[in-house]
């Protein structure tokens, strides 16, 4: 196999987007290809990560209508859907694609404008990532499923409210220093959880889970070029490379689950990615979870191998994940306030990881040269997750 | 007489005479006003820890208000064109004394605008519900000055109902849901073709305790901080509405 | 909780599935035949969920995962006023 670099990274705005989910798309793709100074070298194929356009923009062949406006004949293309981790599977195949020496250079890109439809649909259709007839037929959506496991979890962890909340305000504190955030507004502990208007401010969603613990409805794209380590030297010197891709697959219907407080596919990604990596999670200096809810960031935290079971509240607590901590988690502000427009996420994780490892992350670099990168991307509830580890460049 | 931006055609001073005259003619058009009782001022903390201030706007105040929503007009997402051009009749409908009985209350972060809420009095025991305005997004003000709204029909008028209808259908949605509003379809409300809905004082009351905040009396100082309305910059506002929007999955 | 909603046995090794799947997954069977989802459980976990798709006039509805006496958990619509982890409840 060989070595595989991100030669160039591009992302848009985060939030309500002002063109259709192509124009979107070619935006987030002409950043990656100009970051990466390629030259006249050809883009041999493109992956494109998308869960819903064909219900939220009516446009099925995303890949395909995506050449056709970059205009890079004959490049061959597809679509990866894989839910909300749609992102890191399509960045997966890609790897794959210039690993295997089939490919040279390869375009990953995400994309999803959720907004076209209203709220309601939107949950709609991510609900359909539930067991039709044992789970969604019942009224089942994802944060009901976040709900459920954030009660059962609390309850044996001795996980409060208030850390819930701390998760929260420390996303949306660093969301407010990436200006390509969806939502750029601090929020604290009086306002969403203590202070006497508090109920109204952050009302139930799906009990214990209020509405400062769920991440928005975004639209975003995010792109990355990839390359063989070799060919990289040619253009981009000292590139960011993947050093490891695990991804693991779970019950879909969560109480079939031994454990439902477990993620054990959270684990064995991670576990994957590390080995393919030759590191572990000690190595790692910044990590982007997916955070669709408050509560997920905490178990990840665990189940990924950063912090022993019922230590992420804690640690989550003193500090350390916080931008200035010892493992900073989501400085880019995770999918809480970056945004989490569902199919795009795992990449837009990976290019906020590529950014912090070179150095260029601005007013949420996180401090100290950091080398190495950890994203989760979690897909369904924990069904499909996948986890990638970037190291910078040497 | 004081000339304001929207004086386009200001011409000559009248003289004495010329004002006499109008004002029997003026007279005339001006509708009799029912007594109002004032809206106490409230103070709610929002999720971002900022104090708003939600208190009675003045007719002096439609001025500075119509400046900040005339730019709003133009924003073609979540109807926020639609209610800012007719909000903005109805604050200078307001100011000019051609409605009866409006009223307008104002959510006010150190002195910015954070939305507007209007309605009128159609007789002692019925409201109607005009429009909700957010200007500061992504912290559930448009739901804090909508409650606003009933708090004042309901408790400080005195009022046994408020007709309501909506102009964005999740807006509509949701306060259908929340409050729970029931149907009022024989009355034909003042904002169009749409029938009316209705949210009676029995409703209001079971909904109080979950829908309704804020912190009575305001300290002094912090009151006097919501004076005058400053205007944001613009520009900032615009891109702050366009981008944030308050859904979850 | 459900009304008449059948969890699956797997006729070579007797292991209770719900929902079904393809492949028995204790012993890879393909024969199955239906059990009524019925009795009394353990409520293991719940919410009360405010966001809801469309088509949903409710301001909520009560959703937990139970787990039946008789071998299998299930998620559904809870019917109880005060859940709580730990209570009993009827299929």
């Amino acid at each position: 196999m060989r070595d595989v670099a991100i030669v160039g990274v591009g992302s848009t705005q985060f939030g309500r987007a002002q063109w259709s989910l192509l124009k979107m798309m070619c935006e987030a793709s002409h950043d990656a290809i100009v970051d990466a100074a390629i030259g006249e070298r050809k883009i041999d194929a493109v992956y494109v990560a998308n869960m819903g356009s064909v219900r939220t923009s009516r446009q099925a062949g995303l890949a395909s209508a995506l050449v056709d406006r970059l205009n890079l004949f004959p490049a061959a293309a597809e679509v990866v859907e894989n839910g909300p981790a749609s992102g890191a599977s399509a960045v997966k195949h890609g790897v794959q694609a210039v690993a295997s020496g089939m490919c040279d250079l390869v375009l990953v890109c995400g994309g999803e404008r959720m907004n076209e439809v209203n709220a309601f649909d939107a949950t709609e259709t991510v609900s359909y990532l539930s067991h039709r007839y044992a789970e969604y037929v019942y009224g089942v959506t994802l944060p009901a499923l976040a709900g459920m496991f954030a009660r059962l979890y609390m309850d044996r962890h001795g996980v409060e409210p208030r850390h819930l909340a701390m998760v929260a305000i420390k996303n949306h504190a660093n969301g407010a220093r990436n200006r390509k955030a969806h939502l750029r507004i601090p929020v604290t502990m009086e306002g969403i959880l203590t202070g006497p208007d508090a109920f109204m401010n952050n009302p139930p969603v799906a009990e214990p889970l209020r509405f400062f613990d769920c991440c928005p409805v975004s639209d975003g794209s995010s792109a990355v070029l990839l390359a063989p380590a070799a060919l990289a030297a040619e253009f981009r010197p000292k590139p960011v490379l993947v050093a490891g891709i695990g991804q693991a697959t779970d019950c879909q219907a969560v109480h079939e689950r031994p454990d439902p407080t477990q993620l054990p596919a959270v684990r064995l990604a991670a576990e994957k990615a590390f080995a393919m990596a030759g590191i572990g999670p000690a190595d790692i200096d910044v990590a982007e979870l997916h955070d669709a809810f408050t509560i997920l960031e905490i178990a990840e935290s665990e189940e990924a191998g950063f912090f022993a079971p019922g230590e992420g509240a804690k640690a989550l607590e003193r500090g350390d994940t916080a931008l200035g901590g010892r493992l900073p988690i989501n400085p880019s502000g995770g999918l809480k306030a970056r945004g989490h427009p569902v199919g795009n996420t795992g990449v837009s994780q990976v290019v906020e990881l590529a950014l912090q490892l070179r150095g260029e992350a601005g007013d949420y670099q996180v401090a100290g040269n950091p080398e190495r990168g950890f994203a989760l991307n979690f897909g369904g509830f924990g069904n499909n997750v996948v986890a990638t580890v970037l190291k910078g460049g040497v | 007489m004081t000339r304001t931006l929207f004086d386009w055609d200001a011409g000559e001073p009248l003289t004495p005479e010329e004002e006499r005259m109008i004002d029997e003619l003026e007279a005339k058009l001006r509708p009799p006003a029912l007594p109002m009782a004032p809206y106490p001022p409230k103070a709610i903390t929002l999720a971002s820890g900022e104090v708003m201030v939600v208190r009675q706007a003045s007719t002096d105040e439609v001025d500075t208000m119509l400046r900040i929503i005339e730019p709003v007009m133009w924003l073609k997402r979540d109807f926020f064109d639609i209610v800012a051009a007719r909000l903005f009749g109805e604050l200078l409908a307001w100011k000019l004394h051609r409605v009866r009985n409006e009223y307008c209350l104002v959510g006010v972060v150190d002195g910015e605008l954070a939305g507007i809420v209007n309605g009128r009095l159609v007789d002692e025991k019925h409201g109607m519900s005009y429009h909700t305005l957010t200007l500061k997004r992504g912290l559930r003000v448009g739901a804090h000055l909508f409650a606003s709204k009933m708090e004042h029909h309901i408790e400080f008028l005195g009022q046994d109902e408020v007709w309501i209808v909506a102009e964005s259908p999740i807006g509509h949605r949701r306060w259908m849901i929340e409050y729970p509003l029931e149907e009022k379809f024989d009355v034909q409300h003042e904002l169009g073709g749409a029938p009316s809905w209705v949210l009676t004082r029995e409703t209001y009351f079971k909904a109080k305790e979950r829908l309704v905040s804020g912190t009575r009396p305001v300290p002094e100082e912090l009151l006097a901080r919501s004076w005058p309305i400053r205007e944001p910059d613009l520009r900032v506002m615009l891109v702050q509405v366009e981008d944030l929007l308050e859904s979850r999955i | 909780m459900a009304g008449t909603v059948d969890a699956a046995r797997c006729r070579a090794c007797a292991r209770l599935t719900y929902p079904t799947h393809y492949y028995c997954p204790a012993c890879g069977g393909r024969e199955f035949e239906p059990v009524p989802i019925e009795g009394e459980g353990t409520l293991l976990t719940w919410t009360r969920v405010h966001a809801l798709p469309l088509d949903y006039e409710q301001r909520y509805i009560t959703l937990g995962i139970v787990e039946l006496d008789m071998g299998i958990r299930a998620t559904g619509r809870l019917e109880m006023g005060d859940p709580a982890i730990g209570r009993r409840e009827r299929a």
